[in-house]
């Protein structure tokens, strides 16, 4: 990998090992690097800990969504899912275990997958595809078990809300939809842009990440990254953050978003932005958070560049990871 | 008297049974008594009683006496003794010393007391001198064995006795040569190994690659950390207290570039890690109100791995680091006698040193609570330090302002003027306005109106000299144009009409004459003025040279007969061909004779081919310049000083 291409990598997604002592991320050249958080965190850490443990090329296109259950790796670029085994990763070992491709109905074009997670009710992974439609894939029997289709244009990001197997997807045309995963009906049709305290026309109407906590959904994109009441299907807070959030999460009492700008913000449930902790891309596409390990219990932050922050302390960069 | 030899032993025998009697009839008169009586030298007795007073201490601390007051008893015998003259100034404060020394700490308190409320005796002129090296000794003995936290108080009174006791330039006190306190030394965890964190499994291949489960079960490992550690931060962060201890090590040039690499980082994280947490300060102020405002105390820094985390968030923490950073900042920019002549910074190190101390103010004013008002306060106070170190450099000069002794006998001058003086009264009469401006110009005259009466101020003209150019114009043989006849300016006209009706009787005859034009009306006032006024009036000043010559010529011959004088008559032109002819070519040594520019010279021979020419134009341009002064007196000195002598002699006849 010469400088030009370090120069021009950006890091669309990142994933933990079900141990936590590893991490997985994703670029926009196809590849997966596997990084080792216990090497690099323990004192004795060099700057070689610092560098992949195990590169390798998983697709064709860019890496855009990496998901981790128990023991398997899963990843989807462009078009395909791909499955890998952890405890195999660690050995050095890449040979995926398995790779399928949802029905699409156009061949010409290959839609993208942008993004995965998991439904543990009925044990399925909901696809957000960039055919407009959300695939869902059954992991049991490694079929693909319905398609929900609604969305006008292609889908960003797909949420679980777990007590009431209802799935989330936020999509480029604007739209956030509430899908009933047994029936595939779409419940509800939030258009965000339509809301005047979230709208910023001058983002566009797109919404990029969407997240949800059962009761809460942090939707952002276009519009203002805004906290929003499920149940009243209303908007509570707006965080006022310039430029569009690419990722958010609940943590603890907080609320943390990453998106345009070289900093990760911390934002609380009343909608102010506490803090904005710089760090080292200039925008950021992906946040993680370790919650599989205490012991290596940080966040890494990834984006436009070929470095992956990692916070130990959520309040300063500690180090970098870089590919 | 016969010299006797002084029996010492006797002496001492008779003067510590005396004491001992003086203390049981608490006076010293008995002691005085028996001094007085003995016979021998003043010197011998003196110091002879001194040891008897302190043998007989020696004997009330072998005794073991429970209660102080005796051993203060026998030490307010020595001080009346001192009084009295009859022991040296020296001894109460040798039995002091040998009393503290003998003594526990409990007991030790009392006798102090006892120490601090003579403070007015010792400081007395008759003590002072003797015995401020044994009190001072006294009480770094006394601090010496005191422990720092736990008689904090006891420590305490002995440092205000001692800054009560001297004046407030001592040099004792101070740490003169800037000495830094070399041990204290702050300990972490530099290597890996030694860590008591988290025993991990040392079969662990060095890529890390095996997944192992129930990896924190180990024994030897204590209870599991369960925070991730930042090392990097920790290691970087703690070595930087090395420097701040020993800050001569700044100016080697490899220690300065590790300070600079962890500062900067350190400081990055500072930076990075903002302190907003406006709800948990709010709680603790809260706290410390109720806890009565205890002050929080801790001699040195906790430098374990896990505590690090909290120490940043903790913003007293963060306000002793940024200050340390200022007061070497301080010290390795300021001038200090006492540093070594290497120790200089390059131009680098203080631009990076006044760029960090600008961020360490921005992140000191960033700290809540009243970050704005500690780090102005900490501003005030380092500059405060500037000044205690630049009198520290000059050698701690007193702070007493000492009277000059000759200005007492002497009346004290007058340094500011008597009243009388300057309001003009006084002898000199002479007024000081404050500025010397003021008061050259007040003191021209100090009466207004005269001052304006004056006759300097008197600024009209008299008729002759403004119309002189007007009646010279209205005369017909100068031909003047009427359009360029100063009448016609109309500045001119006001100014006469204004001067005419101020000096002029005419200007209020009433005449029938009507007058289509102000130039016209001064015409005929010009004209009437010319009549009136005398012949010999400045108009005709140009060819006032040549009549007085005449005159003073006229005068000269009548005077004086027999002088052979050349008359100073203007070099006529038939005088000048004359003599052009016969300096011919040689008019070139003339001319310098004649005060010629090279110039001029140099036209003239441009001018004319001819020789002869160029003398005479030689001559016309002297004549030309010189004027009125182109006399033949002049030219005849001139051929003469040329060497011509005999050109002049004809001159002379024609």
């Amino acid at each position: 990998m010469g400088p030009v291409e370090l120069l021009h990598m950006s890091v669309f997604s990142q994933s933990f090992s079900p141990c936590g002592r590893f991490l997985a991320a994703g670029n926009n050249y196809g590849e997966i690097a596997v990084f080792s958080l216990s090497a690099a965190l323990s004192p004795d850490a060099t700057a070689q800990s610092q560098k992949p443990v195990l590169t390798f090329s998983a697709h064709e296109g860019p890496v855009f969504s990496l998901l981790s259950n128990d023991c398997h790796l899963l990843s989807a670029g462009s078009g395909e899912v791909s499955c890998w085994s952890w405890a195999e990763l660690i050995k050095k070992n890449t040979k995926p275990l398995w790779t399928k491709r949802p029905n699409y109905k156009s061949s010409l074009e290959i839609p993208e997958i942008n993004s995965m997670t998991f439904n543990s009710r009925d044990n399925s992974l909901v696809l957000a595809g960039g055919d407009n439609n959300v695939h869902i894939l059954d992991l049991e029997r490694g079929l693909f078990k319905s398609v929900l289709q609604g969305h006008s244009d292609y889908v960003h990001c797909v949420s679980v809300r777990g007590r009431e197997g209802e799935i989330l997807s936020g999509g480029e045309d604007g739209a956030v939809r509430m899908w009933d995963s047994r029936t595939g009906q779409c419940v509800h049709c939030i258009e965000v842009h339509k809301y005047e305290s979230c709208a910023r026309p001058q983002f566009g109407k797109w919404i990029s990440c969407v997240t949800t906590d059962s009761d809460w959904m942090l939707c952002g994109g276009g519009p203002s990254l805004s906290l929003w009441h499920l149940r009243s299907l209303s908007p509570t807070s707006i965080f006022p953050l310039i430029g569009c959030q690419r990722q958010t999460s609940f943590y603890q009492d907080m609320i943390l978003a990453v998106g345009d700008g070289p900093a990760v913000s911390h934002c609380l449930l009343g909608g102010e932005v506490k803090a904005q902790i710089p760090c080292s891309p200039q925008s950021l596409n992906t946040l993680q958070l370790n919650t599989n390990s205490t012991d290596y219990r940080v966040l890494t932050v990834g984006g436009s560049s070929d470095h992956i922050d990692v916070f130990t302390n959520l309040s300063y960069r500690t180090f970098s990871f870089s590919f | 008297m016969s010299l006797t030899l002084f029996n010492f032993v006797d002496a001492k025998d008779k003067f510590t049974a005396s004491a001992r009697h003086a203390l049981v009839g608490k006076t010293s008169k008995p002691l005085v008594n028996v001094f007085n009586q003995f016979p021998g030298n003043e010197a011998e007795k003196k110091t002879t009683l001194d040891q008897a007073l302190r043998g007989v201490l020696g004997d009330q601390i072998v005794e073991k006496k429970v209660n102080c007051d005796e051993y203060l008893s026998l030490i307010y015998l020595s001080i009346d003794a001192v009084t009295e003259g009859i022991c040296s100034a020296t001894t109460p404060f040798l039995l002091l010393g040998d009393v503290l020394d003998c003594l526990p700490l409990d007991q030790c308190d009392k006798i102090f007391s006892f120490v601090e409320e003579n403070v007015s005796t010792w400081k007395s002129s008759s003590f002072y001198t003797a015995g401020k090296n044994y009190l001072l000794r006294m009480c770094n003995d006394l601090l010496r064995r005191l422990s720092k936290s736990q008689n904090t108080v006891f420590c305490g009174r002995i440092q205000l006795f001692l800054a009560r006791l001297f004046p407030l330039s001592e040099k004792s006190g101070l740490n003169l040569q800037s000495q830094f306190n070399l041990e204290n030394v702050t300990v972490f965890n530099k290597n890996e190994q030694e860590s008591t964190f988290g025993q991990k499994h040392t079969e662990e291949k060095e890529d890390g690659m095996e997944v192992e489960e129930g990896e924190m079960g180990e024994e030897e490992a204590p209870a599991p950390c369960s925070i991730p550690i930042d090392y990097n931060l920790y290691r970087k962060f703690w070595t930087l207290q090395d420097y701040f201890r020993n800050p001569v090590q700044c100016y080697d040039k490899f220690s300065w570039m590790t300070f600079l690499k962890f500062s900067d980082e350190t400081l990055a994280v500072f930076k990075s890690y903002k302190l907003d947490d406006m709800q948990a300060s709010k709680r603790k102020l809260e706290e410390l109100r109720a806890s009565g405002g205890e002050h929080v105390y801790f001699a040195k820094f906790l430098t374990s791995e896990k505590l690090m985390d909290l120490q940043l968030s903790d913003s007293n923490f963060r306000r002793h680091i940024l200050l340390q950073y200022l007061i070497l900042f301080q010290y390795l920019k300021g001038q200090v006698k006492f540093k070594s002549s290497s120790c200089v910074l390059n131009d680098d190190q203080t631009t990076w040193i006044e760029e960090t101390t600008k961020l360490v103010f921005q992140l000191l004013k960033e700290i809540p609570p009243d970050g704005d008002k500690f780090a102005t306060m900490v501003e005030h106070i380092l500059n405060t330090e500037e000044n205690w170190n630049g009198w520290k450099n000059e050698g701690c000069s007193s702070f007493v302002k000492e009277r000059t002794v000759d200005e007492k006998p002497k009346r004290p001058t007058r340094k500011r003027q008597a009243p009388e003086d300057f309001l003009g009264k006084g002898p000199d009469s002479k007024i000081f306005m404050g500025n010397d401006e003021l008061t050259r110009l007040w003191n021209l005259n100090h009466d207004n109106m005269e001052a304006c009466k004056s006759d300097s101020r008197e600024f009209m003209p008299s008729l002759d000299e403004f119309f002189a150019e007007a009646i010279e114009q209205a005369d017909p043989t100068n031909m003047v144009e009427e359009e360029y006849k100063a009448v016609r300016n109309p500045n001119y006209g006001w100014r006469a009409l204004r001067l005419l009706s101020r000096r002029s009787p005419h200007f209020f005859q009433p005449t029938n004459q009507k007058f289509k034009s102000l130039a016209d009306y001064l015409d005929s006032m010009v004209s009437k003025l010319a009549k009136e006024l005398p012949k010999d009036i400045p108009s005709e000043e140009i060819k006032t040279g040549e009549e007085d010559d005449d005159d003073n010529g006229d005068n000269l011959l009548k005077d004086s007969n027999d002088s052979p004088s050349i008359q100073s008559k203007m070099v006529s032109n038939q005088q000048m061909d004359d003599i052009a002819a016969k300096l011919g070519a040689q008019w070139k040594t003339l001319a310098p004779h004649l005060e010629m520019k090279a110039a001029e010279l140099r036209e003239i021979e441009t001018d004319s081919e001819d020789v002869d020419m160029q003398a005479k134009l030689l001559l016309v341009a002297w004549q030309d310049r010189e004027g009125t002064q182109a006399t033949v007196e002049s030219l005849v000195a001139a051929l003469n000083t040329a060497g011509f002598a005999q050109f002049a002699d004809v001159l002379s006849e024609a």
